[in-house]
């Protein structure tokens, strides 16, 4: 493992090293040599001007934004999961299973300072076609804070066709796991950068839930949902993604077919990391940023069984979203290379290994520079704490 | 003879007319005989010892052959509940005229007769009239009148498993509740008593102690009075000294007193920036009621307005929603345009506005055309109102959570009603009552209120005294963390700006 500082001209290089790996994704073979990432941690013990001050030091360390976001439409997929009212005791959604406003709102400054052109705001809400700002406002949340972070700030609802005229294909380049490619909302098409901005969390079906997890709720619902026709999408969506968590049934048939083997398994800890991988490598992450200054630990919602609230202080950024998700998975006190059957992959699969196996990025610590507090030095146990 | 406003009501049955109709429909077995006639003795208005209940609702002639046998059979315990400050009130369920059945009542001592014969009320005895709720007769209410063909509150029975709430495809427990119609009853016939009739469900088994003290709150929340009305088994097992029939009974009359020594609460008006206009009569009965029902269960808080009520107060109001089927007059076209000109939002199955405004171009999801109009909108629905699940979600988008008066966090089961006065003596007073529809109780219930207040005092069944509760800013109002909410609570804030 390395902990290092990058110069910007380094970062940029990276950048565009990654970009190259994208576009050859679909001739590379499985087990390809991965894209090397650099990850930036940044302790922040609570929630007010030190995040932006933090995540502002974590960009410079990766190099500066400009070069990635300049001038360009960037499309952030916020974690917001759940319904609106959940929470963990009385504690707000944001100190324990949300993606914090501060944290969105100073990612938001920060992208707009590096010269952003249009920043989007994307999540899709539980269980309806609502506006994502309704779905904020439910949450006690200001939407119009993100509004003034930034010119040109927009939202979009992307749990169904939203303001697309027609669902946006991505397949799955080199040897899809679960489905052979993907229909979503055109946000994801309509942009040049595209960010995770995810909660450090653990994840009872997926062992962890970072910035590659948080890719899962990319999907809408009116195809991928349990109420979706079978033949096309709905209009409006109704409850949760069944066709990926169970395999109870298949997706509307518009969309792109599974693969042999999607059939074959009904378990979660089989499916979800494999969904996930795939979603990564059609749909790459170009910036992960994880807030772990506040969440939970033992799952990733108040609906889990033994979950409680931490506060581990930690931010986390990388350019790769494997890399990102390994160092995460590190500092919350678990072996990024562990897989099925140990801590916290118990009962499933790895999404690092699967996404690493897809040639998205390294989990390998010993391949990723890790920028700024050292994973010794920052590491928060979650299965102690 | 005038009623009494101050009448806490029960169903008292008892005696040879239920036997017979008990008979009739073959659900009489030798216990419940047993207690039909145990209760119609004067030794059994023990029960009502140090209680808020103080007036029975008794059968009294149904043009059966043992009407004359009731009548007798009640003469003891009329006399016996006379001196213990006990009124009556006799049931007619008669299909011809009434007018003998009254003269004998009031020859008898009852206080009134309740019953659907309109020409009652020119009888020389009060008359409650009754009717089923889809065919409410709002004209000729009496001062306290009777609704029939109510819901038991609580979970919907179709939706549990076990004990286990299967949520719909919305997320939301279905819960069944009177409380629109309670809110209904007030803006069309105002100054009126409603009195809800429903009994417990019929495969009740000595229900939960809660379900009682909800159906109480259920209808004291909102304006209204439920009928006290016990299941056979609790009815049979209180004159044993059944302990835990004892409880239930407890706690339902615990609930009622609560409400009774709070009178001042059922003055307070509906909060609410949404308005609701309809006549809610004939064709408009069903959307309204639905619309009103499912705003309810939304937590959105309305106003309801008759839309032959001449100039309504419109103030403090952002939004309408215009649900009747026929358009406005002239007349109400320019209150309605000088209200969104000013500002506000009208919702419309059909555009009435000035010809010459053009829809503006909208989000392709919205199922709704909006028109500019001044500083305001008309928002006018593409395929009219036709489904009211639909209207009531996009009613409240359209109106925005932005304007919520309150939000419940972790909301579970519950609801909550908003009310409060602007007038003196209770001028600024604000009250937030919480209902739990599930027989358990509902943990790390947070509220929201739309005021910046520093506490408010929280009431609950059973404490003599409010405590106080404090307030947590959460920007732009104030959230408070409830205690486990049994079956309800209320919070009562002052100097709120109502």
């Amino acid at each position: 493992m390395m902990t290092t500082t990058c110069s910007r001209r380094k970062f940029l290089g990276a950048m565009g090293a990654a970009a190259g790996a994208y576009l050859a994704h679909p001739v590379m073979p499985l087990a390809r040599a991965v894209p090397a990432g650099r990850v930036a941690v940044g302790t922040c013990r609570e929630y007010g001007p030190e995040v932006t001050a933090t995540l502002a030091r974590m960009f410079d360390q990766l190099g500066g934004l400009e070069g990635l976001v300049g001038g360009k439409t960037v499309a952030i997929k916020l974690n917001l999961t759940g319904d609106a009212t959940d929470r963990l005791e009385y504690l707000p959604a944001e100190i324990t299973h949300w993606v914090h406003p501060q944290v969105i709102g100073a990612t938001v400054q920060l992208l707009g300072q590096a010269g952003a052109a249009r920043i989007r705001l994307l999540e899709s809400p539980m269980s309806t076609s609502e506006p994502l700002e309704e779905f904020m406002l439910q949450a006690n949340w200001e939407p119009r804070d993100f509004l003034g972070a930034a010119p040109r700030v927009e939202f979009e609802n992307t749990n169904y066709l939203g303001y697309g005229r027609k669902y946006s294909r991505f397949w799955v380049p080199g040897g899809a796991l679960m489905f052979k490619g993907y229909d979503l909302n055109h946000s994801y098409e309509d942009c040049d950068v595209f960010v995770s901005l995810a909660k450090l969390k653990e994840h009872v079906t997926a062992g962890v839930t970072l910035s590659m997890k948080n890719c899962f709720g990319i999907t809408p619902c009116t195809i991928y949902g349990d109420n979706s026709p079978l033949d096309e999408p709905s209009l409006a969506p109704h409850g949760g993604r069944g066709p990926f968590h169970e395999g109870n049934r298949l997706p509307s048939k518009s969309a792109p077919p599974p693969v042999n083997n999607a059939l074959t398994s009904k378990d979660p800890g089989y499916r979800v990391p494999r969904v996930v991988a795939d979603l990564v490598s059609a749909r790459p992450v170009h910036l992960a940023v994880i807030d772990g200054i506040h969440s939970m630990a033992g799952g990733e919602g108040p609906w889990c069984d033994n979950v409680r609230h931490v506060q581990p202080g930690l931010l986390v950024a990388g350019t790769n979203c494997v890399a990102t998700d390994a160092v995460c998975t590190a500092l919350m006190g678990f072996d990024p290379m562990a897989d099925r059957g140990t801590p916290p992959f118990e009962t499933c699969d790895s999404t690092l290994r699967l996404a690493e196996q897809l040639g998205v990025g390294t989990r390998d610590l010993n391949q990723i520079e890790v920028l700024g507090t050292p994973i010794a030095q920052a590491r928060f146990n979650f299965r102690h704490a | 003879m005038i009623v009494d406003r101050n009448w806490v009501p029960m169903k008292w049955p008892c005696g040879p007319l239920e036997i017979a109709r008990r008979n009739k429909s073959g659900s009489i077995d030798a216990n419940l005989k047993e207690t039909l006639e145990a209760w119609v003795r004067p030794s059994a208005l023990e029960l009502l010892k140090d209680t808020p209940i103080n007036c029975l609702i008794v059968d009294w002639a149904d043009g059966r052959p043992e009407d004359s046998a009731q009548q007798q059979a009640l003469k003891p315990l009329l006399e016996a509940g006379r001196k213990l400050g006990i009124s009556f009130v006799g049931k007619l369920a008669l299909k011809g005229s009434a007018g003998a059945a009254v003269s004998a009542a009031r020859a008898a001592g009852l206080s009134a007769v309740i019953c659907e014969d309109a020409s009652a009320q020119h009888s020389d005895l009060p008359a409650i009239l009754q009717f089923p709720r889809d065919k409410a007769a709002w004209e000729t209410a009496s001062t306290i009148f009777c609704a029939t063909e109510n819901v038991w509150p609580g979970l919907n029975l179709q939706t549990m498993n076990g004990d286990t709430a299967v949520a719909g495809p919305t997320g939301i427990p279905w819960v069944n509740s009177n409380a629109w119609f309670s809110l209904l009853a007030r803006e069309l016939a105002p100054g009126n008593i409603l009195w809800l009739d429903f009994d417990p469900p019929a495969a009740s088994n000595l229900l939960h102690p809660a379900a009682y003290a909800l159906a109480v709150a259920d209808s004291y929340a909102y304006g209204s009075r439920w009928i006290i009305s016990l299941d056979d088994k609790l009815r049979a097992a209180l004159p044993n000294g059944n302990s835990q029939a004892k409880a239930v009974w407890e706690r339902l009359c615990e609930a009622v007193a609560f409400f009774e020594s709070h009178k001042e609460w059922q003055a307070f008006k509906s909060q609410g920036i949404l308005v609701i206009i309809s006549d809610f009569r004939g064709d408009n009965a069903y959307l309204g009621g639905e619309v009103l029902n499912l705003l309810n269960r939304r937590q959105v808080q309305f106003r309801i307005i008759e839309r032959a009520k001449s100039q309504p107060a419109l103030e403090g109001l952002k939004a309408i929603l215009w649900l009747d089927n026929q358009k406005p007059s002239a007349e109400r076209q320019a209150e309605l345009v000088d209200f969104v000109q000013r500002g506000g939002l009208v919702i419309a199955a059909a555009y009435w506005g000035t010809p010459e405004v053009k829809p503006i171009e909208k989000d392709p999801s919205l199922r709704y055309k909006l028109y500019n109009v001044g500083k305001g909108q008309i928002a006018v629905a593409d395929e009219g109102f036709q489904d009211p699940y639909q209207v009531a979600v996009d009613a409240h988008l359209l109106v925005s959570r932005r304007n919520d008066p309150v939000r419940l966090y972790n909301p579970q089961t519950t609801n909550c009603h908003s009310s409060g006065e602007s007038v003196s003596p209770h001028k600024g007073k604000r009250l937030v009552q919480v209902l739990n529809y599930s027989s358990e109780p509902a943990a790390d219930v947070a509220l929201w209120v739309n005021d910046r207040v520093d506490s408010a005092r929280l009431w609950q069944f059973g404490a003599a005294e409010a405590r106080a509760l404090g307030g947590r800013p959460a920007s732009p109002g104030t959230e408070f963390d409830l205690p486990p909410v049994s079956v309800y609570c209320a919070l009562e804030f002052e100097g709120t700006n109502l």
